[in-house]
């Protein structure tokens, strides 16, 4: 075994009788039940190799945003508007063919990184920004494209990469939670986007409903509806006492230590989480350099929540009307130009923000959706003419990088021509992950985990680590 | 040819003698060598065009399996072991043929490492992903693969003799303290009668006793007195209620799906209580196991009359339905989750290994998959009408509200092998039925319908080695925190060896013989002296055995998140007994139903089970982890239920009809811990209780503590 291979026995005996760890993600318990050594027995809290990012936020476009729109400008599709692509996913029809996109494309920065009118404000951080051309995935359906894209796999049942990251890295901060999901309504798929699946229950992703910035309402029991600080305080210090002398007639076991010092930790963390997601604290400036809208809120609590030591945030682009705001099958030119305006805002002041704090170094940040849209136009089935409208497309689109050791105004990979399939470099999700754990310091094909009689990994039996995008 | 005779020999002793796999040294140091400096060059530089997983296969070469190395392409093989001359790997990584990674060539110190293994016979472990399953098939002597523990027929075994017999309670007893005396510990003192009594409850019933109850027993002085405790329990409708969610997790019971597609529930199991409810009646009927098996598997083939038992058939048709449900690798999902549910949950045999290549570890090949995975490829999920005036087509009912959750026939069909998983990918065609190894070696097949009679069969037969071994773990696991064989859902190789291997035999030769009767099992155990010890922890037997491996004494528990929430609402007197369908939401106030009958949902649970280490209803749970987080106690402080339940409980005391804090008091303990407060427990009460403005506020805050502390949560 290597030195920075320990079993999760080890480091439960390493930290005395299992309670050294103890923080909001809490402790095995390693007596009575046979413990997880046997089932999963691999890394925690150590990398595998320095990392280059400490954190993740992962900005989440649901519905899938248009490359052809955004970060992969295609002129050709002009030259061959209204003409029939080829191939077999296309289903022939007279109606529809390719569809220009009207958005005007520019080079910027010193990397001369060319992006779309759609979005000014993250165009003139093009320098910090690493675009992959050549993502591709399998499925052009949205449930198993979310699945693939958070989970590494189509169907269910398979723990998320913020989960796999928190059990590998464990927590930086033991009053916070390791891994975050801000969500201004439910995403399509929903809680197993997060899921912990088969590992222990507290690599789950805590989720929060970010409509409502009221913390008290925001995280569930986070505060006593009526008691105050004061008032808690007396009714816990009764019932330590009551704990205390119920254990002393014990001999002192450690599971009845664990639980007094679980509850005093609770204690402690509500007025500490509550800060964490309050955004009521940042300065007018701050507010009004994110905007106000809930995808904007979202990230200004995720600047908050790194900055306190949270792993991995998750910021889902929905609202509480519309589980994929970015499906735009239909008008798709006005819709995306209003959800990359706010997009676009957000994202790049939260870039900004990590940037003047000092935190985008070893911040890696991630934009994009489960996959693109098609450069040919939808159809309308009533009268088999086009729509102004993109579809479902897996085979070639683009995410962005920042921060983390990526390497800033790097544009990387192609699709063809036409934008349909990803040719040069293709980066698979597969691939993704493997890169962003490895960033983390994780190896993607060390990080296991024992179930079922198998070890499983986040990248299954794939994956490949795309060192040219970093530093 | 003289330079390469001796390589040349040593590829052929790692061809064909198997000893060099497990007992030369240098070999395992190869496999080191192939791991470090071989496999991560092959995977970055060369898969990419060059595996299976590669979009189009360059030059017909793989370089993933042991196997395709070596055949190599069009260029001749790419590895020839001991001759650095034939293969094309290595004279592509110098350039010198054709000039591969085209990337650009690989360092000096690679180019070495590739020679150095070559040269030293090409070691490579990649055997077990090779495609080529026949090989492998070959390769199992299935003489000496049967001869594994737990492929073995459990025995009867004589009782060890030992020093203490005077302990002995019941036969389980002397292989315990045989243990015990081997390792130089003895056992402890019986526990105290209140401390039994709270422990027999709670693991029976899974509800704490009353203070009548602890005082009737503490002054019994019957020498029946214990006994007829643990058999008014056993006959308690309680009892199936507690161990119906033991059964529920192995069968993953859910009532929705992990996937909703819009608002549509068609794929929804709006009336899965039904099977749960099965559960609760069949343990309180003390079912015979093997029918309890049987009946899950195949009601509809076993007594086609008798459609009451039909609902026990959930335990399939409860499954998982995934997204894009009919495609093919979809329903190879589908098939999977059956087949992983039936074999680790029934046999404790991890098989869903074997579905992308043989097992790696256990004697299970490809074929024992699918020949298991045709069972369930000939199965239809159906909601079947509840009575004749449900309208139906071709059987289903139209309204799923109306029918119950259950499983037919369909055409039957032998499937065929998806090489590495595939689909697309096919091999050859297998018969359905029986894991080989099971049957010692004979290949049992199934010819009626899509043979979930004769699987039905095959499980619940004395014949099979594993079924009993594994229900009499998971039982004996409940009561002592730690199961014989530490890995209850896999007897395989890569699974635990039984802490005592006799006590798990013997004991599951007499539960058959005893008409696989689950409360007779209990019975044996919770009648043993073994659970009948205290859980002091001795600092010399301690120091000894840290971990109570050979169970010197009771385990200290935490409760389990039904257990806890049950104890917490007999504390308040809200808890509901009365029969209901339908399920309740565990974590509001309101719904005061025991937690069993909680509704479990496979797209979110609720969140009091997801905080206390109920496990994901997605998949068969071997056993629930145990975690102790700060987010508990954040519920036992501050959530909507806590706070109700103290509230109710204080109303209680408030209008006692009794004059002083003193008597509320000692009733709050009687309800909470069945027990009179001691005198400076009191004290506390009275202090704490006196200076209060708002009286109902502060007996409040004084009863949520009381019921939020660790008295309540653990067992002794």
């Amino acid at each position: 075994m290597e030195p920075n291979n320990f079993s999760r026995r080890q480091m439960l005996h390493s930290c005395g009788a299992g309670f050294g760890a103890l923080g909001w993600m809490g402790a095995m318990a390693n007596h009575g039940l046979a413990n997880l050594a046997a089932e999963g027995s691999s890394p925690i809290g150590v990398p595998h190799f320095p990392a280059r990012a400490k954190r993740v936020v992962f900005l989440f476009m649901n519905g899938a945003p248009s490359h052809v729109d955004t970060f992969d400008p295609k002129p050709m599709l002009a030259k061959h508007e209204g003409e029939q692509p080829s191939g077999k996913l296309y289903k022939e029809s007279k109606g529809s063919g390719y569809m220009a996109s009207p958005f005007r494309f520019q080079q910027y920065g010193e990397s001369g990184m060319v992006m779309s009118e759609l979005l000014p404000n993250m165009s003139r951080l093009a320098d910090d920004l690493c675009v992959i051309r050549s993502m591709h995935t399998d499925v052009p359906n949205h449930e198993p494209g979310l699945l693939m894209m958070n989970c590494g796999h189509l169907q269910p049942v398979r723990p998320s990469l913020g989960s796999w990251m928190s059990y590998g890295l464990g927590s930086e901060n033991q009053n916070l939670p390791s891994f975050v999901v801000l969500s201004p309504g439910r995403p399509v798929v929903g809680p197993q986007l997060w899921s912990n699946s088969f590992l222990p229950g507290q690599y789950q992703g805590t989720s929060v409903d970010t409509n409502d910035l009221d913390v008290d309402r925001m995280v569930s029991n986070i505060k006593h509806p009526l008691l105050g600080k004061v008032e808690q305080r007396q009714q816990l210090d009764l019932l330590q006492a009551l704990n205390r002398k119920h254990m002393q007639a014990r001999e002192n076991d450690s599971i009845f230590d664990e639980q007094i010092r679980a509850m005093e930790l609770a204690f402690q963390m509500q007025s500490e989480v509550r800060e964490a997601f309050d955004v009521a604290r940042e300065s007018k400036e701050t507010r009004a350099m994110y905007g106000e809208t809930p995808f904007s809120n979202s990230c200004l609590i995720a600047r908050r929540l790194l900055e306190s030591g949270v792993r991995m945030v998750q910021v889902y682009y929905v609202t509480d009307k519309n589980k994929q705001p970015w499906d735009t099958h239909s008008d798709n030119d006005n819709q995306h130009r209003k959800l990359c305006a706010d997009s676009d805002r957000a994202t790049a002041a939260l870039l900004t923000d990590l940037k003047q704090r000092g935190m985008l170094d070893d911040t890696l940040v991630i934009w994009g959706g489960e996959f693109g849209r098609t450069p040919y136009s939808e159809i309308n089935k009533k009268n088999d003419k086009a729509k102004p409208g993109r579809d479902h497309h897996h085979t070639g689109f683009s995410m962005a990088l920042a921060g983390g050791g990526i390497r800033g105004g790097l544009t990387y990979g192609a699709t063809d021509e036409f934008g349909m399939n990803a040719v040069d470099d293709r980066v698979h999700v597969h691939d993704l992950h493997a890169t962003i754990l490895h960033l983390m310091g994780l190896d993607h094909e060390r990080l296991t985990y024992r179930y079922s009689g198998r070890d499983f990994r986040l990248t299954d039996v794939h994956g490949r680590v795309v060192k040219e995008l970093f530093l | 040819m003289f330079r390469f005779a001796l390589p040349f020999v040593f590829f052929l002793l790692i061809l064909y003698s198997p000893f060099v796999f497990e007992l030369n040294a240098d070999e395992t140091d190869g496999e080191e060598f192939f791991e470090k400096k071989i496999r991560p060059v092959l995977v970055e530089h060369c898969y990419e065009c060059h595996s299976s997983s590669a979009k189009a296969i360059k030059g017909g070469l793989r370089l993933d399996t042991r196997e395709a190395i070596r055949s190599g392409g069009e260029s001749g093989p790419g590895v020839v072991p001991g001759d650095l001359e034939s293969g094309s790997v290595v004279s592509a990584m110098k350039y010198e043929s054709v000039e591969m990674p085209p990337k650009g060539k690989l360092s000096e110190s690679i180019i070495a490492d590739f020679e150095k293994w070559v040269a030293s016979g090409a070691v490579d472990p990649r055997d077990a992903e090779s495609v080529s399953a026949p090989l492998a098939k070959s390769e199992i002597d299935w003489k000496s693969a049967s001869a594994f523990w737990s492929f073995q027929l459990p025995k009867r075994v004589a009782r060890p003799s030992v020093e203490m017999s005077q302990w002995i309670q019941r036969p389980v007893d002397a292989f315990i303290l045989a243990k015990l005396e081997t390792e130089g510990l003895f056992p402890n003192e019986a526990a105290d009668r209140r401390t039994l009594l709270r422990r027999a409850y709670l693991d029976l019933i899974g509800l704490p006793p009353s203070e009548q109850e602890v005082q009737s027993f503490v002054r019994d002085e019957s020498p029946n007195a214990y006994q007829d405790r643990v058999d008014q329990l056993l006959a308690s409708v309680r009892f199936g209620e507690r161990w119906a969610r033991v059964w529920l997790d192995v069968a993953r019971y859910a009532e929705d799906q992990a996937h909703i597609v819009g608002d549509d529930k068609s794929l929804f199991f709006p009336n899965a209580y039904l099977y749960r409810d099965w559960v609760v009646r069949a343990f309180n009927l003390d079912m015979p196991y093997d029918q309890f098996v049987r009946l899950q598997l195949a009601a509809d083939l076993i007594s086609p009359e008798d459609r009451e038992n039909w609902v026990a058939l959930g335990f399939i048709g409860l499954g998982p339905k995934y997204y894009r449900r009919n495609a093919p690798d979809v329903m190879a999902e589908e098939w999977e989750d059956r087949v992983d549910t039936v074999t680790r949950g029934l046999l404790g045999v991890t098989i869903a290994c074997a579905r992308c290549h043989d097992h790696k570890y256990d004697p299970f090949p490809t074929e024992d998959y699918y020949a298991l995975a045709g069972v369930f490829a000939g199965t239809e999920m159906l909601n079947m009408p509840l009575d004749d005036s449900v309208e139906a087509k071709d059987g289903h009912a139209k309204d799923p509200e109306k029918s119950m959750h259950v499983i037919r026939d369909q055409k039957p069909r032998d499937i065929k092998v998806m090489i590495r998983g595939n689909v697309e990918n096919e091999g050859e065609l297998v018969e359905r039925g029986f894991p080989r190894v099971l049957t010692g070696g004979e290949r049992v097949f199934f010819k009626n319908g899509s043979g979930r009679l004769e699987l039905a069969d095959a499980i619940g037969s004395p014949n099979n080695p594993l079924t009993a071994r594994v229900i009499v773990n998971r039982v004996w696991g409940q009561y002592f925190g730690k199961p014989i064989v530490g890995t209850p859902s896999n007897f395989g190789q890569l699974g635990d060896r039984p802490s005592h291997p006799e006590l798990l035999d013997d004991l599951s030769v007499r539960f058959m013989q005893n008409g696989w009767s689950l409360k007779w099992l209990h019975r044996e155990i919770v009648l043993s002296a073994t659970y009948q010890q205290s859980s002091t922890i001795d600092d010399v037997k301690q120091e000894r055995d840290a971990a109570n491996q050979w169970l010197w004494r009771a385990n200290r528990r935490r409760l389990s998140v039904e257990a806890w929430r049950d104890s917490l609402l007999v504390a308040s007197g809200a808890i509901d007994y009365s029969f209901a369908k339908g399920s309740i939401q565990a974590s509001k106030a309101t719904d005061v139903r025991r937690t069993l009958y909680s509704s479990i949902s496979r797209f979110q649970l609720d969140p009091i089970l997801v905080l206390f280490d109920f496990p994901d209803p997605n998949v068969h749970s071997e056993r629930r982890s145990l975690t102790t987080t700060p987010l508990q106690k954040l519920f036992a402080m501050n959530s909507d239920f806590m706070i109700k339940q103290a509230e109710q409980l204080a109303d209680r005391m408030i209008n006692l009809d009794v004059s002083t804090n003193n008597d509320r008091i000692r009733n709050a303990y009687a309800s909470i811990y069945s027990r009179s407060p001691e005198q400076d427990e009191l004290q506390l009460g009275l202090d704490f209780l006196k200076e209060a403005s708002d009286e109902k506020r502060q007996w409040t805050k004084y009863l949520q503590a009381l019921l939020a502390s660790n008295e309540l949560l653990i067992v002794d």
